[in-house]
């Protein structure tokens, strides 16, 4: 709260639009306590100048001929030297601590003028008695510092429901693993290779809806809905026989679902695997994430983010992973099929990512409220 | 009541106004003008002092949203509004003439968000603008020091604006029980 008895500094706007001063209000009023208060220019004592409005160069230098000892504080976005004694320059973004102390400053400067006017007019007129005048601020130094969820019958579309294994168990091992070359994701992912090599669009012919891969816009074009295109790829078939042709051209979109390539995979490959892993695939191994996922264009997997979060943190094993967040091993092994279709996801291959064991998640001060936060969000 | 605060900032006409009615339990406050200079182009109304929406969480906990001015000149009340904040959601527009000197701006003006990992980026207009791509905002951010959570959104949408809170939620404490 304000001392009443101390009367606040005045500074004036000087070219600034209704919403810049309102701007300045909020800023005096809430967060400087009502330290300052924002009037016109006449009955101002300070003065503030945004260079980089139209104009702001020529605002300065009227602003100087009409007040030429009035402090002013000068700001822009590109370093100014200003060399005068109650002019400062700040540079934007402007700090609030560094505003303060420059409003700070410069009514140091009206003090001492007025310091010396005193001395004056009692060396002048010693027997006249002064006006009793409210005392300035101090100007002691500023210290004040200023996607989608899934649901139940998705998830065992996606993840599927087999339990965790034991990794020294060679049969419950043999159970995990997939081959994604035996699928639809392999024979994309192949095709996306090879027309990223030539740089021409492809159509990858088979017994499903013809597929488009427009490689300069990212894109695929698929002439079926979703319903019909996943049997051919929760369906392992080593024999199919795969035609890629490449062209210059594309057909229309006109009536064909859009994907982007990295969605597009993404989804086949959460198909394919049904929360298992390509085949050889080290469960003991750091994995790393590049970064994340583009999530709000991707289908989400129950605890990707959680996944996501800890994976960018620091390399962890799968099967560590599962362990460090308590969550059944077939959503790590799926999140990290389709992380690993889009080459976002691999094992580490240096040597120091396996001397350490990755640390234990450190719980945040506000976990409770985070909680119920994202309870509300998934509402 | 507990009382903690989300910012949301960026340039001109990236969304952040409708980004926090997206989520808002209240009908927000919002101090849009009628733009009087080159942001008019941009946008029919820009922020004047700042934008507010409001999460009610059950008992007394709410969490309130704030978004900064979109134009430069504002930009000291930048400090005000992030002082406590449990994390910053940076929007990009990608239709804007630079969106990596919006990116780099930003972040410069927000380090303190960034070194702490306390902050997610989302990316706008990407429908009107399919470039430069997802995977370019995350090379510009690889000598940031941590990997930031990019996304591809729209700030009409309530799904999108969530998963961008969700992914900031999960940075800060991947811990976290769904």
């Amino acid at each position: 709260m304000s001392d009443p008895q101390v009367s606040p500094i005045r500074v004036a706007a000087i070219g600034m639009d209704q919403r810049q001063r309102n701007a300045l209000v909020m800023l005096f009023g809430n967060h400087c306590r009502n330290r300052y208060i924002l009037v016109e220019e006449d009955s101002s004592e300070i003065c503030i100048i945004d260079l980089d409005l139209f104009g702001g160069e020529r605002l300065w230098q009227e602003f100087r001929q009409r007040h030429p000892d009035r402090p002013l504080i000068l700001a822009s976005l590109k370093p100014r030297q200003v060399e005068n004694g109650h002019t400062l320059f700040v540079k934007k973004p402007i700090p609030v601590i560094q505003l303060m102390s420059a409003i700070d400053q410069l009514s140091q400067i009206l003090n001492n003028r007025a310091a010396e006017q005193k001395i004056e007019a009692a060396q002048n007129a010693e027997t006249t008695p002064s006006e009793p005048q409210h005392p300035r601020h101090s100007v002691s130094p500023v210290t004040q510092k200023v996607a989608s969820l899934m649901t139940e019958a998705q998830e065992k579309v996606f993840i599927g429901t087999s339990p965790d294994i034991d990794p020294d168990n060679q049969a419950q091992l043999a159970k995990i693993y997939y081959d994604p070359q035996h699928y639809l994701q392999g024979h994309v992912q192949q095709a996306l290779n090879q027309a990223t090599r030539y740089n021409k669009n492809v159509t990858i012919e088979g017994p499903w809806p013809a597929i488009d891969m427009i490689i300069a816009k990212q894109q695929i074009m698929v002439d079926a809905r979703e319903k019909h295109l996943r049997p051919f790829c929760t369906v392992p078939d080593a024999t199919r026989e795969v035609e890629l042709q490449f062209h210059e051209q594309h057909k229309s979109a006109t009536g064909r679902r859009e994907y982007s390539i990295y969605a597009f995979i993404w989804q086949l490959a959460l198909w394919a695997s049904r929360g298992r892993l390509p085949s050889g695939t080290n469960l003991t191994q750091p994995i790393y994430l590049r970064r994340w996922p583009n999530f709000s264009r991707l289908v989400v997997t129950p605890h990707a983010l959680a996944i996501a979060a800890l994976w960018t943190r620091q390399p962890r094993s799968l099967i560590d992973t599962a362990k460090s967040l308590g969550i059944p091993q077939r959503y790590v092994f799926a999140f990290y099929s389709a992380a690993n279709a889009v080459q976002l996801a691999g094992e580490t291959r240096r040597a120091v990512d396996t001397l350490l064991e990755p640390p234990a998640i450190k719980q945040a001060e506000n976990r409770g409220l985070f909680s119920k936060l994202l309870s509300r969000l998934r509402g | 009541m507990s009382d903690y605060k989300i910012i949301f900032s960026g340039p001109v006409g990236a969304g952040k106004t409708t980004a926090i009615q997206s989520i808002s339990d209240i009908l927000p406050v919002t101090t849009d003008e009628q733009a009087s200079d080159m942001t008019r182009k941009m946008k029919n109304g820009t922020t004047v002092a700042m934008d507010y929406g409001l999460i009610k969480l059950p008992g007394t906990e709410r969490i309130h949203l704030y978004g900064t001015p979109g134009q430069e000149r504002f930009d000291f009340m930048w400090e005000i509004l992030t002082n406590g904040g449990i994390g910053l959601v940076l929007l990009i527009n990608n239709q804007r003439p630079d969106p990596f000197g919006d990116l780099h701006f930003f972040l410069n003006a927000f380090q303190a968000f960034i070194k702490q990992g306390k902050v997610v980026i989302g990316v706008t207009q990407m429908d009107q603008a399919d470039t430069p791509r997802i995977e370019d905002y995350h090379l510009q951010l690889e000598n940031s020091g941590v990997k930031i959570p990019v996304f591809d959104i729209d700030a009409r949408i309530k799904k999108d604006v969530s998963i961008l809170l969700e992914a900031l939620l999960y940075s800060l404490d991947p811990g976290l029980e769904e």
